[in-house]
């Protein structure tokens, strides 16, 4: 399983986080690092990122040993995940100790056919772990089991005196193992807690939905045993390169600015990129027009793959149909309201159901991904996902056919023209005044598709703040701002990376202008003048840099005469 | 007319009867913004009440120049003072709107604007 991922020459625009993964192993041997919570949305690329970096330290690591672990809904019960658990890691360890990545997937050999292999490679310790687990298993003692599987890796990496670099995927689920029936022993994660402590192992933890993880994290066993590392959309031109290389593959071609501007709606998700692409392929599109791209993508959300991908996350969460019909009733008042939620006592009015069914709807979807949590409960800013929704809609509430649910999203977006798109890069020092010299280069980007002079002031200032929260914030003795500008007469994105500490959005306090007057601390204006000027400002984790990414939609009255 | 000069920052000041009027030149960051309440408060000091910020030769002020302008607003206001902007880009106007920073401030187009509200003297 783990070494199924794309070839790594497909695998653009994470080559930082890569990097930061491949090498974050030998911090955590150092003491230097501790673990890491890997965030982001759904089909952004979290599980492929740590399967290339599985790829990479399996075959080019000599003293790190790699293991993949995925979460999956069937094997919850807690006897199951031991014995999958331990099980898998056995394999992955004899598969890197041989080299060969057969032995990963060979789940139809027993452990016991194992053990003259591992004789062989003289780690008979190994071989104590496998009679030790299926004692416990004889015995019938659970959670003998669950901690003989869990502290596998742990003991292997004392034993050998090698790291084990433990990936464990979709980890939120672990919240959800249970002994006989679901719910009934909450809290079996904390049983991590020892192995996430133990310096030669170092974890990498996956999850998508927001948010879910760091709850996880609010427990006091795994408090401060973690960083937050974001995986947020693709930038616009590293997408554009990913869609390339997919259709180069594929013999299919087009104008770059008609696939740009159909890209901007995907924001900058491999999954979705991918799919569309492979949809392209299906409809036998190979020089493909603007219109080509909104046909692929209306059969995509109604009945493609990415189709398919959300109805099996949704069915996989909301198995009763009320429920479900409720769950898409209520995504669908989110995003026609285009808001917040209100509160479930006013939703279960208009809906006209319990507030209780509400409620569990809600956290269902939460769970799912498809709306984030926190005090306020919103809906993704995913166009695809809602795109999904309506198209659910469509055709589960209002008993609208597929091919007119598919002429009404082609007609939504087909009015839509293309532009010409360029790109620019420039690293600044973290120096006094230096934002000014960026401030330059957006005035002559500006003026270069003829921004209106108010409109270029307005980058500036939201540009200049930009600058001086990453070489305030940093700490880093690389004492350097990173800047890209992907611009088209459409649109500006602006990417500010700059190393060292995390810009924490969440840690920036809201005050009032009014409570800033009467306050000895006026500062803090920063964030806000960005969010006031740009249409979207997205902070991110990247690796060991922080990406800011400012992005302004360039209005017809926004263009000098 | 005075003239501070603090790396790539200046402010030039004069004085029109009871009213004070600076003229802030450059970028107004951290340093600049430091400057300026500087200025403000040797205004203070000589008993005027009464200051007008004339921006048409600042090139950018940024978050912390504004945090330094809401400071010198408020110390004017407790010193039963008043303080006048003029001159500002439209970017900047928009901007303090935006912030919600606008109803706080006495915004006029130019000086004579400003010097008529002050004085209730139409300038010559």
């Amino acid at each position: 399983m783990p070494f199924n991922t794309i070839p790594i020459k497909d695998f653009v625009g994470r080559e930082s986080e890569l990097g930061y993964l491949k090498r974050f192993a030998g911090l955590r041997e150092n003491a230097i690092a501790g673990n890491i919570l890997l965030e982001g949305g759904r089909g952004l690329g979290k599980t492929e990122l740590i399967k290339q970096a599985y790829r990479i330290i399996f075959l080019e690591e000599k003293n790190i040993v790699p293991f993949y672990y995925l979460f999956q809904r069937g094997t919850l019960k807690a006897a199951h995940f031991a014995k999958d658990y331990f099980t898998r890691f056995v394999r992955q360890y004899l598969a890197y100790l041989k080299k060969d990545p057969d032995f990963i997937d060979a789940m139809g050999t027993s452990l016991t056919r194992l053990i003259p292999v591992l004789a062989s490679l003289r780690v008979e310790w190994m071989i104590d772990l496998i009679e030790d687990f299926q004692e416990q298993v004889k015995s019938g003692d659970l959670y003998g089991q669950i901690l003989a599987a869990i502290s596998a890796p742990v003991t292997a990496a004392r034993k050998s005196g090698r790291p084990v670099f433990i990936m464990l995927d979709d980890f939120h689920m672990a919240t959800q193992l249970y002994e006989t029936s679901p719910g009934d022993v909450p809290g079996l994660i904390s049983l991590f807690e020892s192995s996430m402590k133990t310096y030669l192992c170092p974890h990498v933890l996956t999850g998508s939905p927001e948010g879910v993880l760091e709850t996880i994290f609010t427990d006091n066993s795994f408090r401060g045993k973690a960083e937050r590392m974001f995986l947020g959309q693709l930038p616009e031109d590293i997408a554009y390169s990913l869609f390339k290389s997919y259709c180069d593959k594929l013999e299919i071609k087009g104008d770059k600015k008609i696939v740009l501007k159909f890209l901007r709606v995907l924001g900058g998700n491999p999954l979705y990129i991918r799919n569309m692409v492979r949809t392209l392929w299906k409809m036998q599109r190979r020089d493909i027009t603007e219109r080509d791209l909104w046909e692929s993508y209306s059969f995509e959300v109604s009945e493609g793959e990415t189709e398919f991908y959300w109805s099996s996350i949704m069915g996989e969460f909301i198995m009763d149909a009320g429920q479900r019909r409720t769950g898409i009733e209520l995504l669908m008042h989110s995003i026609k309201s285009n808001s917040e939620f209100h509160g479930t006592e006013r939703l279960a009015k208009i809906l006209g159901i319990p507030e209780s069914s509400v409620i569990s709807v809600i956290v269902a979807l939460q769970l799912a991904g498809i709306i984030q949590g926190g005090d306020k409960i919103r809906h993704l800013k995913d166009n695809v996902l809602q795109d999904f929704i309506q198209s659910l809609y469509m055709r589960e509430v209002e008993g609208i056919n597929t091919q007119r649910i598919q002429e009404l999203i082609e007609a939504k977006y087909s009015s839509m023209s293309g532009n010409v798109s360029s790109s620019f890069e420039m690293v600044i020092p973290m120096a006094s005044d230096a934002e000014l010299v960026a401030a330059k280069a957006i005035e002559q980007i500006g003026r270069n598709i003829n921004l209106a002079p108010d409109v270029i002031n307005h980058l500036q200032l939201a540009l200049i703040e930009s600058c001086i929260n990453a070489m305030e914030h940093s700490g880093s003795y690389d004492k350097k701002v990173f800047l890209k500008f992907n611009v088209s007469t459409e649109r500006i994105e602006i990417i500010i990376e700059s190393p060292g500490k995390m810009f924490d959005v969440e840690a920036v306090e809201v005050l009032t202008v009014e409570e800033k007057f009467r306050s000895e601390h006026k500062r803090g204006w920063g964030l806000k003048l960005m969010r006031t000027i740009m249409d979207e400002v997205r902070v991110d984790r990247i690796g060991d840099r922080t990406r800011v990414i400012l992005i302004k939609n360039i209005k017809r009255n926004e263009v000098a005469g | 007319m005075n003239v501070t000069n603090v790396t790539n920052f200046k402010v030039i000041s004069r004085r029109v009867g009871d009213v004070a009027v600076l003229y802030p030149q450059g970028y107004l960051n951290n340093i600049a913004g430091e400057n300026l309440v500087r200025e403000c408060n040797i205004c203070l000091e000589r008993e005027i009440r009464k200051v007008v910020l004339n921006f048409s030769e600042t090139d950018f002020i940024n978050s912390i120049g504004i945090s330094m302008l809401l400071g010198i607003t408020e110390k004017l206001k407790d010193s039963g003072g008043t303080l006048c902007f003029t001159n500002l880009s439209k970017a900047y106007i928009d901007t303090f709107e935006m912030l919600g920073l606008a109803r706080y401030m006495h915004i006029f187009p130019g000086e004579n604007e400003a010097m008529r509200f002050l004085t209730g003297i139409n300038p010559s």
